[in-house]
């Protein structure tokens, strides 16, 4: 081959890689507008991105959506996520370049952070969205947490209603204490001395001593942990005590550094040294969580431990074997004042269900599609699945009553069904309070309300004004927001460790502890409970 | 005319000699300039962004519209409680990877090439270099499994063995993750790197061999004469070369590995740069921290290669 001929073949490498380069940079600038979008039948085209759980089937197949995309005259481009969005979110938002709906997506800090990228939708609330306005007349508290601190509206809230107003639940297996003839355990000594007699025993009847772990739990930062168990110290709880923070007397405080907490995780570490705490409750994820206490077939595997539900948490199969477990005292004649997690904001209220960026060309018609799914039946749809016989959610009764069907497929539990089968929870929705007494829900919500009831007397000592701490309905500004996350993640790299180190070793806790308490403080703790008294004292002007 | 041009322009020309020089060898340029585009479109390209460490990151100005914030992030991190922990943690981890993982491929190597029969040296190659395609994910998720402290297949063996003790958790004990990090590694590439080595070897003139053997030297005197000293510039190129990424410890493995009980010592600085950077969209932090990784990073090559120049005549540059 001659020269010539290689340096242009060189050359023509070149151009192709450029051409390619060119080509690619195009076809992302085109996802940015939606210049040319009108389908052939009139129809305005939008993409969007919707972050779903990972059971959650592909959403192009729901019909119920497909009918609100027909009634709102879209026709929508999904883009679907079900895992690690908070990786892919932060270089996806810093590129500018989203889609012009975002549903489960976003988050305040993002609003902050990523200013501008998002559109204010306060204005097209009030001119096309005649189910929000609906919505927010009913439940103005709604308005308030969509609100941001710049009295912008860039993310629409859901709301349900019917939900629990705590999330975990704390149960103990009645065949084990039938079977060694134990009586269900009222206090933190009874409990140990139950799980003591679980380890000794063979409350399994398999004949194997040796399968049995009295107790398991998630990592306590965690759901269904045993920071439950701060409730029976008088310390309140609330809305998941996300990173630890509570309210006490209308002062934002933080577990992690309460001599309550010191407490707990003394006697959590009494309780593993003698190993009555399964080896791996630090170290397991929430998968290995769930099969272990689903046991081998029917023989059960687990004595006490927290979760949303016993069908859920044991299986069918299990399940009957296991009662609700109401708050312990710490000892018979303990004085503390009892509670329970309120979490009746966090399982009921959500905020930024779906978004809109500000770039988007079609503004109105996004909205128009948004407020489809606040009509209150569709919504109920949104949760449960759709109502006609492809999507075999709910039934409608013809009456204005509907009923929550049971699984199509015979394999899932309900629970495992609703995820499936639509956005559930994830979804933007306004189940509207005249609606609940009309919707007869599934068994497995059924049995949670049921399960439920014996927290019912602790959750209404929950006083919205001084021990109720609704996260979500905080608001702060940029430097906050920065301030905040800076400090929680070096706060974190300390708490998540000491519980960890504390819970399984024989260190002494007592003595550790004025000095982690220090260094916890001025990792920027007592910073952080600042400025989140600051918000808090705000919300409560708000609160009536 | 003639004469004139090649004499006078003399001057001129010395300031190009070295340009006209090249010129000669075109084709060669020519070869390389593939390599040259994409490393410029790709590593210097990107790097103006390492200007974000500098600034305040405002999203809506984009990565350089920030106002200047100075050496600010720089003296937020020296700042931090979590400064030593993660400079110390990521310290560790790389000194121990290097200690004892750069020398198990030399090893490996030799071995292979004191094999005669070339059946069983290409099965023993392959065996040893087939785990390097696993990925991260899996591995680490092998490793849970395998070491669980109920159900572990590994740990129960070495539990029956009494090689440690009954209550380890190999998974969570901080001692133990630095040990599990380095030997599964180790397992996982020492074939892969060893392949370097090995190809090396085979290019050892067989009259050396010849020679030491007429000489009287046995497998060992050979090993230590003949083939450490024939594979001795490879082995400090790549040495010089680990050196360079000593700090840039495998966040995806480190992520992975990482939980509540092992974070004293798992939290490196790549580790860190994500959980603050990425995940509270502290970019400029993120960017300020990575970069002094960078450029510590970019010391110890420095240091390796000059040492290497002095003591052994060998170095990249």
């Amino acid at each position: 081959m001659g020269k010539k001929s290689i340096l242009a073949l060189v050359l023509a490498g070149c151009l192709a890689g450029l051409s390619l380069a060119g080509c690619s940079s195009k076809g992302n600038s085109s996802d940015v507008g939606n210049d040319s979008s009108n389908t052939p039948e009139g129809k305005t085209k939008l993409k969007a991105i919707i972050v779903k759980h990972s059971l959650t089937k592909d959403v192009t197949q729901m019909k119920w959506l497909a009918e609100i995309e027909e009634k709102a005259n879209v026709e929508i481009e999904w883009q679907q996520i079900s895992a690690d969005w908070d990786q892919k979110k932060s270089a996806l938002f810093a590129s500018g370049e989203i889609p012009d709906l975002l549903f489960n997506a976003t988050s305040n800090s993002d609003f902050v952070q990523f200013n501008g990228l998002f559109e204010d939708l306060g204005p097209l609330i009030e001119k096309d969205a005649p189910n929000i306005q609906k919505m927010f007349s009913e439940h103005p508290e709604l308005k308030t947490l969509a609100t941001q601190i710049d009295g912008k509206l860039y993310g629409t809230p859901r709301y349900k209603g019917i939900w629990p107003g705590s999330t975990a639940s704390m149960f103990i297996n009645k065949t084990w204490l039938d079977n060694l003839g134990l009586q269900v355990p009222t206090t933190w000594d009874e409990l140990e001395t139950v799980l003591l007699a679980f380890r000794d025993g063979d409350p399994n009847q398999n004949g194997d001593k040796t399968d049995e772990i009295p107790m398991d739990f998630n990592p306590i930062g965690w759901d269904f942990t045993p920071k439950l168990l701060l409730g029976s110290l008088g310390l309140p709880l609330s809305n998941g005590a996300s990173d630890g923070y509570f309210t006490e007397g209308a002062q934002v405080k933080n577990f992690y550094v309460d001599e309550r907490f010191k407490t707990l995780m003394q006697f959590l570490q009494k309780l593993y040294s003698q190993n009555l705490i399964s080896k791996e409750v630090v170290t397991q994820d929430y998968s290995k969580y769930q099969s272990v206490a689903r046991g081998n077939g029917t023989t059960a595997k687990v004595g006490f431990t927290w979760g949303w539900e016993t069908g859920d948490r044991f299986g069918n199969e299990l399940k009957d074997q296991y009662v609700t477990l109401p708050q312990l005292k710490q000892h018979a004649d303990s004085t503390n004042e009892l509670y329970w997690s309120n979490d009746y904001y966090y399982q009921n209220y959500g905020s930024n269900a779906v978004s809109v960026s500000a770039r988007s060309k079609n503004k109105e018609a996004a909205m128009r599609f948004i407020d489809a799914f606040y009509e209150p039946v569709v919504s109920l749809q949104v949760l449960f699945g759709g109502m006609n016989d492809t999507d075999k959610g709910i039934k409608d009764n013809g009456d204005g009553t509907y009923a929550i069907l049971p699984p199509a497929d015979a394999s899932l539990d309900p629970g495992s069904w609703k995820w499936t089968n639509s956005f559930a929870d994830n979804g933007p929705m306004y189940i509207a309070d005249a609606l609940k007494d009309k919707v007869m829900l599934g068994s497995d919500m059924q049995n949670v309300l049921k399960e439920k009831a014996v927290y019912d007397e602790l959750l209404n000592k929950a006083d919205e004004k001084s021990n109720v701490y609704p996260q979500n309905f905080m608001k702060y500004s940029t430097e906050d927001t920065n301030t905040l996350a800076m400090n929680q993640a070096n706060v974190n790299n300390i708490t998540d460790q000491k519980w960890a180190n504390w819970l399984t070793t024989k260190v002494d806790i007592e003595k550790e502890w004025a000095a982690y308490v220090a260094s916890v403080n001025s990792s920027g703790l007592e910073q952080n409970l600042q400025i989140r008294q600051k918000a808090y004292d705000e919300y409560l002007s708000t609160l009536k | 005319m003639k004469p004139a041009q090649t004499t006078v322009p003399h001057q001129t020309l010395r300031g190009n000699g070295w340009l006209r020089k090249q010129a000669g060898h075109y084709q060669l340029w020519l070869m390389v300039l593939p390599a040259v585009i994409y490393i410029a479109i790709f590593c210097y390209g990107p790097m103006y962004g390492i200007q974000l460490a500098f600034r305040e990151f405002d999203f809506s100005k984009g990565l350089t519209g920030g106002e200047w914030a100075g050496l600010k992030y720089f003296e937020q991190y020296f700042n931090s409680p979590m400064f030593w922990p993660t400079l110390r943690n990521t310290f560790i981890i790389a000194f121990f990877s290097i200690l004892l993982g750069f020398p198990m491929p030399i090893l490996l190597a030799l071995v292979v090439n004191s094999i005669r029969s070339n059946r069983r040296k290409r099965i023993l190659q392959t065996t040893v270099y087939m785990p390097y395609f696993i990925s991260t994910v899996v591995l680490v998720a092998l490793l849970q499994i395998m070491l669980s402290p109920t159900t572990g297949l590994i740990d129960g063996f070495l539990k029956a063995l009494h090689l440690i003790p009954a209550d380890t958790n190999l998974i969570g004990d901080p001692g133990a993750f630095v040990p599990v990090y380095v030997i599964s590694a180790i397992w996982q590439a020492c074939g892969w790197n060893s392949i370097i080595f090995i190809a090396a070897l085979s290019s050892v003139d067989a009259q050396q061999y010849d020679a030491a053997r007429i000489d009287g030297a046995n497998r060992w005197q050979t090993v230590w004469h003949v083939e450490i000293p024939a594979i001795l510039p490879t082995i400090i190129i790549l040495l010089i070369m680990n050196m360079g990424s000593i700090l840039s410890v495998g966040f995806e493995k480190t992520f992975l590995m990482q939980n509540s009980l092992n974070k004293p010592v798992s939290e490196v600085i790549s580790t860190y740069v994500f959980n603050v950077g990425v995940k509270s969209n502290q970019f400029s932090f993120g960017s300020a921290v990575g970069l002094f990784n960078t450029l510590i990073n970019f010391t110890f090559l420095m240091l390796a290669n000059a040492l290497a120049k002095k003591t052994s005549k060998i170095s990249l540059m």
